[in-house]
């Protein structure tokens, strides 16, 4: 019997060394899969697992974490409040890569303040929302996302309007828009491995089907509606810093290539339409556009790599707090001797 | 005219933001400068500009910091509260009053005393017209009460430092308002103050701002916070330290500051901090504590350090937001949902607002989870004597965390939350390191930090917990005892009652030769030696600026029963700082057997 050498990826690790426990999630739910694709992309970047944080809320997407990346720390937190933690450990330890998933719930309600203050902050992370419309923990409620007209298995139509989180992100300045699907591997894929290249923040909204609540026809949420209705706004490429891009294949039709903060390469290859991903109005227009036609947009919506990030805008050290020393921590004796004297003064 | 020396208060009534914090704070300074002993109490509004307040001061040779029970000297400069403040006057009480406020000071009875004092401003400087009036109060006062002048000068460039032309101005002011003085009034009024020795080493400042600095001495990593009254001049006294105390050797910062955009946030910006292995830390009010409840549980459940100043302001609800009161203990003690226990130190002192401010980093480290800081708006945001901050006398204290593999290995069969020194104190890795990494939550977990709904797992998981903070009690602060020979009534108190104890303790000396033993509580959970305390007295009251007797309440549920009939409620809050004779007479009453008051 022949053995297949174990693959390893640029750090000579293999791919089990960033996988999770077994989900505990209904099977078939579009979370599992947005969870194989982290575990991908995180291999095929060659990150160490040790240097990445998961970060998570509450709600089922919320409960991932424990599904992959099982080397890396992690913190499933309260809900909606995983921006705030992030915040926090950011601040003491900036050397890390913050992955963060949310949920519709858990982001667009409960949590909309934190998100939106997050981006305002520019905080360095990776933000992915694993977008189904509905609240799945809960048995089914909707969620603030789900569109007019929607309807999920159970009970009425959705009447509200949604909210859009990708219009939100964009017209907050953030500097990273994607919109994405569950079961497009390898579209997911590209844009999660360069939004892990990318410094700053990085919204995934990801439109990912709950197949026990919302997997019906009517819902604009199902496999089937998505898969009918997916409009790509250009094929993306993800070419890692590693491989030197001359090597790549050149397409055949029209691209541009996004150059990340790491050194690695976003390439977008044009499909019918050109859209410009460094025009914030384009994006917005995609997306209304597409909503109109009760259709879904996917891609690279919008990027800004010019931003400073909230630990840089204030001005840290350059070694992380976490690892300064009592001296750098505690002024010295002559410095208390001295303040006491100046109030004296 | 008999001459009571260094033994009265004078009540200053204003408008918010006519400038006269400046007025009284260098009537404060001068009076502190000539060793005089002295206290202030700002009762100010909700307001950015023109509600009545009033500024307290009183000089007691007794050393007496609450305010007193009667004003001597009454100045009215507001016409908004002209007419009330000049009715409650006591008869005999000195009335200084701005002559161009044109209303009436009709009281015979009284000393009245006017100074045109806005004509007199308008004619150095009509612009400012308004709140140089002020300096003419400082300038009657001084020269009524007999300060030195020398003792004003130096508290004027103390109030304006290095504004020459701010300096100049006021101190013209002040010297033409004593002139004022001299010329048309019988400056004889029956107070004054005289020169004490003063230790060359002391000097007056906010417990906020003590806090502040003990928080930069500890090491702060991470301050996140959301402006509330009275704690926001914690926050930006350390913003505005930083840069002089705690900059890197490149020129950066140590310490991230994060105004946050609401408190939920910003207790969720130290859980996370504490998470990554740094020292963060939030300072806030009732209204804050309310809405950081959540995070507090997930602290406490998943074992995440982490500090919150509380200053207390009155509540509930948004309450009298500028007053002061102990009603949060309760809260912060069993903060969140479920089965909660949080430390919590509670300073009396300016001085221990710094050593606390260093040392809850250190025990919050130590027991893996949130400390509070106790503090309230009298001592947070008024202005109290000090010898100067002492340095710590430990280095910091950073807890278990494994930094290295080989103090992992030397850990038979790791687990983030085993209990291996049987102190109910797991060890812990960081992000980051590689070491051991696990899944945080705040859903139940088993010693591995796994998910877990298992019946003994979570029994045991929670019955650790409360082993781990019971086993902090006898090494927080301990309480500062003072037990006569004759142990029959204690008295248990903390905070800024500290203010005023000594008073309640001389009136209830004096009226009823009583001498009463004091125990100042330090840190909950409380002390042994608290118990102790309890046990060797006859009667015990336990006296709290609150409603309930909140401590009382933690008292009586955690005592041995055999102590509980001989515990007393006394608590009161109105939002004014304690008054030593309301508390005293409240004692009085108490333990006269008026048993609707007595809790048996």
């Amino acid at each position: 019997m022949s053995m297949r050498p174990i693959q390893l990826n640029v750090i000579d690790l293999p791919k089990a060394d960033y996988t999770g426990g077994p989900s505990s999630l209904c099977p078939g739910c579009g979370h599992d899969q947005i969870s194989n694709v982290i575990i991908q992309a995180a291999w095929e970047n060659g990150i160490a697992p040790e240097t990445i944080a998961k970060m998570s809320g509450i709600g089922c997407s919320s409960k991932t974490p424990a599904y992959f990346l099982g080397k890396s720390h992690g913190f499933n937190t309260v809900h909606g409040r995983m921006p705030s933690v992030t915040t926090g450990a950011n601040m003491v330890n900036k050397d890390l890569a913050f992955l963060g998933v949310s949920g519709d719930g858990d982001t667009a309600s409960i949590g909309i303040g934190q998100f939106i203050h997050a981006i305002r902050r520019n905080l360095n992370m990776v933000y992915i929302i694993e977008n189904n419309g509905v609240y799945g923990l809960t048995k089914g409620q909707y969620s603030a996302t789900v569109e007019k007209g929607s309807k999920k298995k159970k009970g009425a139509t959705n009447e509200n309007p949604p909210i859009d989180l990708c219009k939100m992100a964009i017209n907050l300045g953030c500097g990273f828009v994607a919109r994405s699907f569950s079961g497009s591997k390898k579209q997911l894929t590209a844009l999660l491995r360069a939004a892990l290249s990318h410094k700053g923040m990085a919204v995934i909204d990801v439109i990912s089907p709950c197949v026990t609540f919302a997997n019906n026809d009517e819902s604009y949420r199902s496999y089937n509606y998505v898969k009918g209705n997916e409009e790509e706004l250009h094929t993306v490429d993800y070419i890692p810093h590693f491989t030197p891009i001359e090597e790549v294949e050149v397409p055949e039709g029209q691209f541009e290539d996004i150059s990340l903060f790491d050194g690695s390469t976003l390439r977008l290859e044009t499909l019918g339409e050109d859209h410009d991903p460094g025009n914030p109005v384009a994006a917005l227009a995609a997306i209304h556009e597409a909503e109109e036609n009760e259709k879904h947009v996917t891609g690279l919506l919008y990027y800004d790599s010019e931003m400073k990030t909230a630990d840089e805008a204030l001005g840290l050290t350059d070694t992380p707090l976490v690892d300064l020393s009592e001296d750098e921590l505690r002024p010295s004796k002559a410095a208390l001797k001295e303040l006491n004297q100046s109030f004296r003064a | 005219m008999a001459n009571t020396v260094n033994d009265f208060t004078v009540n200053i009534a204003t408008a918010n933001g006519t400038g006269s914090q400046s007025a009284n704070l260098i009537l404060l300074h001068s009076m502190f400068e000539m060793g005089v002993p002295v206290s202030g109490k700002n009762l100010f509004p909700s307001n950015i500009s023109g509600l009545p307040t009033w500024f307290i001061i009183r000089a007691s040779d007794e050393g007496y910091q609450a305010p007193g029970d009667i004003t001597h000297i009454q100045v009215v400069m507001n016409k908004d509260t002209w007419l009330a403040d000049v009715e409650k006057a006591e008869p005999g009480t000195i009335i200084i009053h701005n002559m161009d406020v044109k209303l009436p000071v009709e009281r015979d009875d009284c000393i009245v005393l006017g100074m045109p004092m806005t004509k007199m401003a308008r004619s150095i400087n009509p612009k400012l017209a308004r709140m140089i009036a002020n300096m003419y109060y400082v300038g009657a006062l001084a020269e009524t009460l007999g300060i030195e002048e020398s003792a004003i000068a130096s508290a004027v460039a103390q109030q304006f430092k290095g504004k020459e032309r701010a300096i100049e101005l006021n101190l013209q002011a002040i010297s033409e308002g004593r002139d004022f003085a001299r010329e048309n009034w019988n400056c004889d009024i029956g107070y004054s103050v005289t020169a004490r020795n003063k230790d060359p080493n002391t000097f007056l400042i906010e417990g906020n701002e003590a806090a502040a600095l003990g928080c930069i001495f500890g090491g702060i990593n991470m301050l996140s916070w959301y402006p509330i009254t009275p704690s926001s001049s914690l926050a930006e006294s350390i913003i505005s330290w930083l840069p002089k105390l705690r900059e890197a050797e490149d020129g950066g910062a140590t310490c991230a500051v994060i105004q946050a955009e609401d408190e939920l946030a910003a207790a969720g910006m130290v859980v996370g901090a504490g998470w990554a292995g740094g020292r963060g830390m939030t300072c806030t009010s009732g209204p804050g504590i309310s809405l950081m409840s959540e995070f507090i549980g997930l602290a406490y459940f998943a074992e995440v350090p982490g500090v919150i100043w509380d200053v207390n302001r009155v509540g509930p609800s948004t309450g009298l937001p500028t007053r002061t009161q102990q009603g949060d203990l309760t809260l912060l003690y069993e903060a969140s949902h479920g089965d909660t226990q949080h430390i919590v130190l509670i300073p009396g002192t300016v001085d221990e607002c710094f050593e606390f401010g260093w040392r809850s980093f250190d025990v919050a480290e130590q027991f893996q989870t949130l400390v509070f800081g106790f503090s309230d708006l009298d001592l947070g945001m008024n202005r109290w004597v000090t010898a100067g901050f002492e340095y710590p006398n430990q280095k910091l204290d950073r807890g278990k965390v494994i930094r290295t593999q080989e103090q992992l290995d030397a850990i038979e069969n790791f687990g983030r939350y085993r209990d291996v020194d049987g102190d109910g104190i797991p060890y812990r890795t960081l992000p980051g390191s590689g070491l051991e990494p696990i899944l945080y939550r705040g859903t139940g977990h088993d010693e591995d930090g796994v998910y877990s709904e298992d019946p003994e797992v979570y029994a045991a998981t929670v019955a650790r917990l409360k082993r781990k903070i019971e086993g902090s009690r006898d090494k927080l602060p301990a309480p500062v005892m003072r037990e006569e020979n004759d142990k029959q009534v204690g008295i248990i108190y903390y905070g800024s009652v500290e203010n005023t104890i000594t008073e309640i303790d001389d009136i209830l000396e004096s009226t009823t030769g009583m001498k009463v033993s004091t125990c100042r509580v330090r840190a909950l959970p409380y002390h042994s030696e608290v118990e102790r305390f309890i046990a060797e007295h006859d009667q015990v009251v336990v006296l709290e600026i609150n409603r309930d007797g909140q401590l009382f309440g933690i008292l009586r549920k955690e005592l041995p029963v055999e102590h509980l009939s001989k515990l007393h409620s006394v608590a009161f809050s109105d939002g004014i700082p304690p008054r030593a004779r309301v508390y005293a007479e409240m004692i009085l009453e108490t333990l006269s057997g008026d048993t609707k008051e007595v809790i048996a």
